[in-house]
């Protein structure tokens, strides 16, 4: 096979003695703006006051704006019960079908809730189409995207796990859902 | 036949019907709840106001007849006004509890209110507070506030059951649907009201919250609980069954059902149905695959006709099986020249409407395919003397019928005497722990073919719930059977053994499945 030689023109600037030079100039400047920021942040996080935008998750958490769509979750009033009747329209909203709902009666004067209300929250894909389709506002998308598990089973997601206080919701989600559907009052 | 102008459309109708269902046979939908197809005419919701032209006022088509020349209008604006106000009023009071009521998806209110309705209510005024889950019988309870009084379940038990439990109470804005403190709602018919009902007044508390309406899978089949043949819809969802609802078929049960029949269906998901089949092995079963189970069946019904001869085996067959399963059977009673075959048949209370004594869907389709009356054969307690005193070889026994009929030491002690006991059930009990190899059938629910009723009519089935993978169904075990035992090649078509038994009994002659459709036919005679 015969050889065939290429000879390459360096330009000149990267010769020695002068490309050396030149380089070092742009590894102290590059240092020179590196430890500017080192020292600066030092000093802002000594006095309370970091000029940085990372945000140290997870003891460090920005508040979300209300229409933020989290995990779904259940409603639980004040009396510790769900306020979800088992209705099953969130079930049949749900374009993923990972919403399982068994009904049951109860004595109470609100005749029937969910005797299971499970969500696979690895099928769930955050679109919020439950919380529209309540009728009783009783399961609302939260701020909550913490649904990693070690296992498919620990994806599963049941009505204990689902409950939260009315309380924790009634500023943020509530006033986002009522003016967005339109509706005056709480049903 | 009358010419009628229908929203300027000519149609012809019968000439001695009313409006309303001439309306609703020419395919023109007009909104009504208490006018049903099989009840009388009550004439109380107004819901069906139609513009005649020469009447000065709307009237009411359920109750208007038809004439000659009449012209109908349907949709001007006087009718959709006077729908719209009858929608209001009878909201008025209605409690729109939609969300926990189980008639919610398959409610005229909701669907007309959608229609006709206004969308916003104008009272004020708090609704009228009435009795909710009132327990009026043991099938059945009422929600008086949702209740529009329309009184369809009052003429059913007037003049369908003609036992008269349900009745409205009071008058004016007072009425009330309720049930005398001393007369429950209790006849054998009860729960058709909840079906009747065109709201969610009246609910079974077998389907009392538990499922929505709209989960729900319909499929059309026959009731296997009589010989009756109701037509029904099989609703399941999840491969469960949820309710049996009837079906319409006016040559067999109108459009009811009795509760007994409507209440048997949980066996068929049953989860200890015996799903794999078991060969014994010194005392106890074991699972075992399937050809190894059909091999075993084959292997022993022709050892021993070979041994001591056919008269040495009997067969029991089960009345519920379908028609194309009994004609595997009556090939199989052929190829091993079985002298010994017949159909236990539970009896019970029967009454002159629906329920019949003969509590198996397809007895007369085993007699009508000769299983009956074999030739030479005898009834089964005669085959289970036969067994008893040592004269049988190899017993098949199909279904648990025949525990039923006669006091457990005699059947025992028959199965006892048998060297070979070949069962074939849906559950291990109770003729389990007597079989030599148990074969898993499969439940009305989960198969297709045809059931001949009491009055010589064929209905199909439908395969509504799926079987697990690898079940094969009971025609499908007798086809693999005649396969190892007969020459030729089989296998288990439901329309092709349909077919078949068409080309073979005269009866059937002409009939298939397509023929048949949803209704049935009824065999020549």
């Amino acid at each position: 096979m015969a050889t065939r030689t290429v000879t390459v023109q360096r330009p000149a600037a990267m010769d020695a003695p002068r490309g050396v030079v030149r380089s070092g100039v742009a590894v102290l400047k590059g240092m020179w703006i590196a430890s500017r920021h080192f020292w600066r942040n030092l000093w802002g996080f000594m006095r309370g006051k970091p000029t940085v935008f990372t945000v140290q998750y997870p003891e460090e958490r920005l508040p979300q704006p209300p229409a933020f769509r989290g995990m779904p979750v259940l409603v639980q009033m004040d009396n510790g019960k769900e306020r979800c009747v088992a209705c099953g329209l969130c079930e049949w909203a749900c374009p993923t079908d990972c919403i399982t709902i068994y009904p049951a009666e109860t004595a109470d004067e609100i005749e029937r809730f969910p005797q299971v209300f499970d969500i696979d929250m690895s099928r769930c894909m955050f679109c919020g189409l439950c919380e529209e389709a309540c009728p009783e506002e009783a399961i609302v998308m939260s701020h909550n995207v913490e649904i990693a598990a070690f296992s498919r089973r620990g994806t599963v997601w049941h009505k204990e796990d689902l409950l939260v206080p009315v309380r924790e919701l009634e500023r943020t989600r509530f006033r986002h859902i009522r003016k967005t559907y339109e509706r005056s009052t709480e049903p | 036949m009358v010419k009628i102008t229908v929203d300027g459309r000519e149609i012809e109708v019968a000439n001695d019907t009313m409006l309303l269902p001439a309306l609703i046979e020419a395919g023109i939908h007009v909104p009504h709840y208490c006018w049903h197809p099989k009840l009388s005419i009550d004439g109380s919701c107004r819901m069906c106001q139609v513009e005649v032209e020469g009447s000065p006022k709307l009237v009411i088509a359920c109750n208007t007849p038809v004439r000659e020349g009449m012209v109908v209008r349907t949709d001007s604006p006087r009718v959709i006004n006077a729908r719209r106000g009858v929608m209001e009023l009878l909201l008025v009071n209605h409690p729109i509890d939609c969300p926990i009521c189980d008639k919610a998806g398959e409610c005229l209110l909701q669907d007309y209110s959608y229609n006709f309705g206004t969308r916003k209510s104008r009272t004020d005024e708090p609704r009228r507070k009435l009795e909710k889950r009132k327990d009026i019988g043991p099938r059945m309870i009422l929600d008086q506030e949702r209740c529009i009084l329309c009184r369809r379940c009052v003429r059913f038990c007037r003049e369908i059951t003609k036992t008269n439990e349900l009745a409205v109470f009071n008058m004016g804005d007072r009425s009330v649907l309720d049930v005398l403190p001393d007369a429950p709602l209790a006849n054998d018919y009860s729960m058709n009201t909840a079906d009747i009902c065109p709201v969610g007044a009246l609910e079974t508390k077998d389907f009392h919250h538990k499922l929505r309406v709209w989960f729900l899978k319909k499929t059309p089949s026959v009731c296997p609980s009589c010989s009756n043949g109701c037509n029904i819809t099989i609703q399941h969802y999840r491969n469960q069954i949820w309710r049996l609802m009837p079906r319409r078929n006016d040559a067999v049960n109108d459009t009811w059902m009795c509760d007994q029949g409507r209440l048997q269906y949980a066996f068929a998901h049953d989860a200890n149905r015996l799903r794999l089949p078991m060969v014994r092995r010194g005392n106890t079963l074991e699972p075992c695959g399937w050809d190894a189970a059909v091999k075993h069946v084959s292997d022993a019904l022709r050892a021993t006709a070979k041994k001591g001869g056919a008269e040495r085996i009997a067969l029991l067959a089960s009345a519920h099986f379908t028609n194309e399963e009994l004609y595997l059977l009556t090939q199989l009673v052929k190829v091993l020249g079985l002298r010994h075959v017949a159909v236990p048949l539970v009896t019970g209370s029967g009454d002159a409407f629906l329920i019949q004594p003969e509590k198996a869907a397809n007895f007369t389709g085993a007699r009508e395919l000769g299983l009956v009356a074999h030739d030479g054969g005898r009834d089964f307690t005669a085959i289970l003397e036969l067994a008893r005193s040592g004269q049988l070889d190899a017993l098949y026994v199909c279904g648990s019928d025949m525990t039923k009929l006669v006091e457990p030491t005699l059947w025992q002690a028959a199965l006892r005497a048998v060297p070979t006991v070949i069962v074939q059930d849906l559950f291990a009990e109770p003729l389990g722990q007597f079989a030599h190899v148990l074969l898993p059938s499969l439940s009305w629910a989960e198969k297709s073919g045809t059931f001949t009723n009491r009055k010589r009519r064929v209905q199909q089935i439908q395969r509504a719930l799926e079987p697990p993978q690898g079940q094969p169904s009971d025609g499908e075990i007798f086809a693999e059977i005649l396969g190892q035992l007969a020459e030729g090649h089989w296998t288990f078509h439901p329309a092709e053994i349909f077919e078949q038994i068409g080309k073979e009994f005269p009866a059937f002659a002409g009939l298939s499945l397509a023929s048949l459709g949803l209704l049935g036919a009824e065999l020549a005679p």
